[in-house]
């Protein structure tokens, strides 16, 4: 395992104040179930210095804000909110999907955060490979075994997916995330935080975070009256696996009619991926049997797959059809 | 990687799909070759630089080598991409082996003519394979670590090497890219439209490298 030197602040700001001093040799430690493993595996990408924010206080927790949405802490561990009975009552779909992420083990080690955060789990960077991320300057997914953990949606430098479960569970909420950052607190959009593939602080990563940032916590909305929502998974293990594809759906829903509608696919792409094309298409339509059929036709026209992983594409599309006959039943 | 100022372009393979068979009626009829067309225009055509050594001329050398322009297929990114790193200040020139003849007539065909700041054929450069990489190097008073050629052949990637500019792969092939990979090449991208980010990444990088070093 590489060598490590640990800071322990108290505060955020005293947190904010180390990682702005080392730059991008220092990284946010929390849950450790992906920041460890890179250690372990010795990526070039790996810190030097970790900043550990568990024993800074308000970062985890889950409660009810003034407006009846839910604020959770980003320290929360995946293990409570998947026990939290006011997710379970407010957003049954979000603590569906987190059931889904990893392993109980896991889940009780990782943080939400974490999970938002996650650095990709492509198998030729996590075997050490040169690749973008791990200082060298070719995407081995691209070309070599991408059944798995790449793209079919395209990409840009890296085709790494974007593995994490939550974001896109809590994408068809609307909810939003706050950080921390030298100059204040900043809101973001859980799409604009996980936007793919990008270049920040001369890394590609898939998130917006800076060196010197940390995400603090995420605010959902409250649910609106009518809302169904439900969380697919395909992953080619039942448990502690990534998903092949996976899809949130959610629905609002006055009598059988679809007002309005958010479908979010996870495991296929650089990002979650909101596909519009089948929101347009939903809205207005009556909830029925037949319409899984229908909006799979209009689903994914833009897929790229790479040699390897066409399938991907027709798991997704199952997927759709499976979480609006759910939905429907 | 040296921040890169200027990227070399060679049109076979690098700006465009060209058909295998015109560059191996070429090495049939001038050089005797045997067996069958390789399926990939670029393997065919660097074969054919193989053979030719030195350089060849004959009319119907020519001739074949626009059959082959007039049939490629451009790619579709290539505007943007070019049109993008122009934008950007990196120097774009051709770089290559072709004729005189069929780099005019491929440029004209695919309305490049704006983008390139240098033209480097076989007859200009005076040459084949590395002779108009170095030429063009010249032409633009660069050093070569801060150049990069695109290429999809082994030949291509030995050839930026020996004029010291930083080979990068372009996998259009996916299991010809996994071979080539094994030669080392300075990098690889999917699509011409990745070129741009790429840069910007190596400029991040050498700039966070001089902060780090200055702290």
């Amino acid at each position: 395992m590489k060598k490590v030197s640990i800071y322990k602040p108290s505060t955020v700001d005293e947190a904010i104040q180390i990682l702005s001093q080392h730059g991008t040799s220092a990284a946010v430690y929390a849950g450790g179930t992906d920041l460890l493993i890179r250690l372990k595996n010795r990526l070039e990408q790996a810190p030097t210095y970790l900043v550990d924010i568990k024993k800074i206080d308000h970062l985890r927790y889950i409660k009810e804000d003034a407006q009846g949405g839910v604020e959770i802490g980003a320290a929360t561990k995946l293990a409570e909110l998947a026990d939290s009975k006011l997710l379970q009552e407010k957003y049954p779909m979000l603590v569906e999907a987190v059931n889904k992420i990893s392993s109980p083990e896991l889940r009780n080690a990782s943080t939400l955060g974490g999970d938002l955060l996650q650095e990709v789990w492509c198998q030729y960077l996590r075997g050490g490979y040169s690749c973008w991320r791990n200082g060298g300057y070719l995407c081995y997914g691209a070309i070599g075994d991408n059944s798995y953990y790449h793209s079919a949606m395209g990409g840009r430098l890296c085709y790494a997916v974007y593995p994490g479960d939550a974001a896109t569970a809590l994408i068809p909420f609307d909810a939003r995330a706050k950080l921390a950052t030298p100059q204040g607190v900043k809101e973001l959009s859980i799409e604009q935080l996980v936007p793919g593939d990008l270049m920040v602080d001369g890394r590609i990563q898939s998130h917006v975070v800076r060196f010197n940032e940390i995400l603090t916590s995420v605010v959902i909305p409250p649910p609106k009256p009518g809302l169904r929502a439900s969380f697919e998974k395909l992953r080619p293990r039942g448990v502690w696996d990534f998903a092949m594809a996976s899809l949130a759906i959610s629905l609002q829903l006055r009598d059988k009619t679809i007002d309005d509608a958010r479908v979010v696919f996870g495991g296929i792409a650089g990002r979650p991926l909101r596909e519009t094309t089948v929101e347009t298409f939903l809205k207005g339509k009556t909830l029925s049997s037949e319409l899984g059929e229908q909006a799979i036709s209009v689903a994914l026209a833009s897929a790229a797959p790479l040699k390897y992983n066409a399938t991907k594409i027709d798991m997704a599309k199952g997927l759709l059809a499976s979480g609006l006959a759910r939905l429907n039943a | 990687m040296q921040s890169i100022k200027c990227l070399l372009l060679e049109p076979v393979g690098c700006l465009a799909e060209f058909p295998s068979a015109p560059f191996h009626e070429i090495a049939v009829r001038l050089f005797g070759r045997k067996g069958k067309a390789s399926p990939s225009g670029s393997r065919s055509y660097w074969h054919l630089l193989n053979l030719m050594g030195e350089g060849s001329s004959s009319p119907f050398l020519k001739d074949l080598e626009i059959e082959a322009v007039n049939a490629a297929s451009a790619y579709e990114d290539i505007v943007p991409a070019l049109t993008e790193l122009k934008s950007m200040g990196v120097h774009l020139s051709i770089a290559s082996s072709l004729s005189d003849a069929a780099i005019a007539r491929f440029v004209e065909k695919n309305s490049l003519g704006g983008f390139f700041a240098g033209v480097w054929n076989r007859e200009n450069a005076d040459g084949i394979k590395a002779v108009p990489l170095v030429r063009a190097l010249r032409g633009a008073s660069l050093q070569p670590e801060n150049v990069m050629f695109l290429t999809d052949t082994v030949e291509g990637i030995k050839v930026a090497r020996s004029a010291g500019v930083q080979p990068v792969l372009m996998m259009n092939d996916p299991d010809e890219a996994r071979r080539l990979a094994t030669y080392n090449p300075a990098g690889g991208v999917v699509s011409l439209h990745e070129i741009p980010d790429f840069i910007r990444l190596i400029a991040a990088q050498n700039k966070n490298g001089q902060r780090a070093q200055s702290r």
